[in-house]
């Protein structure tokens, strides 16, 4: 009685770690975070140093994490205000972006992936943005077509942001990165 | 009534120990035993010791997440036992490419963008650290006031694969973008033998 008493109870714990391991792997957890208003990144992925939780993320994956003199990546799942991006709203992306060579910003499924559209738009890079006449910018994401930049969510029930700024001089490991440093994310109407 | 609440608390205890052993030897085997990893997504398209192409970033067509659209993708797999793996760029065009050296398991141990390259080229040998001393014996003292016009890299591992990625800043870029990471050749080279 006692010995399946025992089995139980080391099944249970087997049962429960791997529940705990996939869960935090695929909430993309991990001491390696650095954030910027609705932004986060994960700076250290991009080198030896990357961090247990990033390491074994990036093999479950097959993601392949910017090299550090590549870039940083960082995904918004949320907007300025700390709400979740719904599909059925529309998003202002605005403001500047810190010193880099280009940047570009794309739409993704939660787990990665390109959502596909009519317009056949996935996302922007930085030469090809409009912008104001002080360089600042705005791309409006939404499901249906807008003047300006339009970057199209298709028909996706949940996405993210991603922002790439490659050959950058920003560095996360020196600079505290304020949440003005990357653009900010407002939410408009909704359908 | 309390002798079963302790036990049960015991038995708990014993469930979270166990939980959070598994938790923590999970993750550290996991870039070990991950079958399908980016190496063997790769390694499934690619043949070693030459660049290949990578498909292009499209909607279900993607060989790894988190790929960016704007940009063209080469991939050269290496095996460092029979010697070192030169790779070498000529870049002509003013195009951010970067380069980025990963192991097995896909951590980087080292990468640059164009700016790093010497009048528009780029030349980097991967060894290891037997193959660069080695190398660096057979140089002995002869012309060491010259400065080396490649970069010398100690892989962590054997097996590993490099990753040459092209900008395509605007769509009509494309084929400028991919026909450039195609050009990056990786050449795997025998040490001579004394």
């Amino acid at each position: 009685m006692t010995l399946i008493k025992f089995l139980l109870t080391a099944l249970a714990g087997v049962a429960l770690g791997f529940m705990i391991t996939t869960r935090v792997l695929d909430r993309r957890l991990s001491f390696d975070t650095a954030q910027a208003g609705p932004w986060r990144g994960q700076p250290k992925s991009g080198t030896m140093d990357i961090d247990p939780y990033a390491n074994a993320r990036i093999a479950r994956t097959a993601e392949l994490p910017l090299g550090s003199a590549e870039g940083l990546s960082f995904i918004a799942r949320n907007d300025s205000a700390g709400a979740p991006l719904r599909p059925e709203c529309d998003y202002i992306v605005s403001g500047g972006v810190p010193p880099t060579r280009y940047w570009t910003l794309t739409l993704i499924s939660p787990k990665g992936f390109l959502i596909d559209n009519k317009a056949k738009r996935f996302g922007f890079t930085s030469a090809e943005v409009v912008r104001a006449t002080d360089g600042t910018f705005t791309i409006v994401v939404a499901r249906t077509a807008r003047s300006g930049n339009w970057l199209p969510v298709g028909d996706a029930k949940a996405y993210a942001l991603m922002l790439r700024l490659y050959d950058t001089l920003l560095d996360f490991g020196t600079t505290k990165v304020g949440a003005d440093a990357l653009p900010k994310i407002t939410r408009g109407g909704c359908a | 009534m309390t002798v079963r609440f302790y036990s049960f608390l015991l038995y708990l205890a014993g469930v979270l120990f166990v939980a959070g052993l598994v938790h923590i030897v999970a993750i550290l085997v996991m870039p070990q035993v991950a079958p399908h990893d980016a190496y063997a997504r790769l390694a499934a398209l690619a043949k070693p010791g030459e660049t290949t192409l990578l498909p292009r970033a499209l909607p279900g067509h993607e060989v790894t997440p988190y790929e960016d659209p704007a940009f063209a993708q080469a991939v050269c797999l290496y095996d460092l036992s029979d010697g070192p793996l030169h790779v070498h760029a000529d870049l002509a065009d003013n195009r951010l490419v970067t380069i980025s050296f990963r192991t097995q398991t896909g951590q980087v141990f080292y990468s640059m963008t164009d700016r790093a390259s010497l009048h528009g080229t780029i030349d980097v040998r991967i060894m290891t650290q037997p193959q660069l001393d080695a190398i660096e014996a057979a140089e002995g003292d002869e012309d060491n006031d010259q400065p080396l016009k490649e970069l010398r890299l100690v892989a962590p591992d054997v097996k590993g694969f490099v990753l040459v990625d092209a900008m395509s800043t605007y769509p009509s870029e494309r084929a400028g973008a991919e026909a450039e990471v195609k050009s990056v050749t990786c050449a795997p080279e025998t040490l001579a033998q004394d």
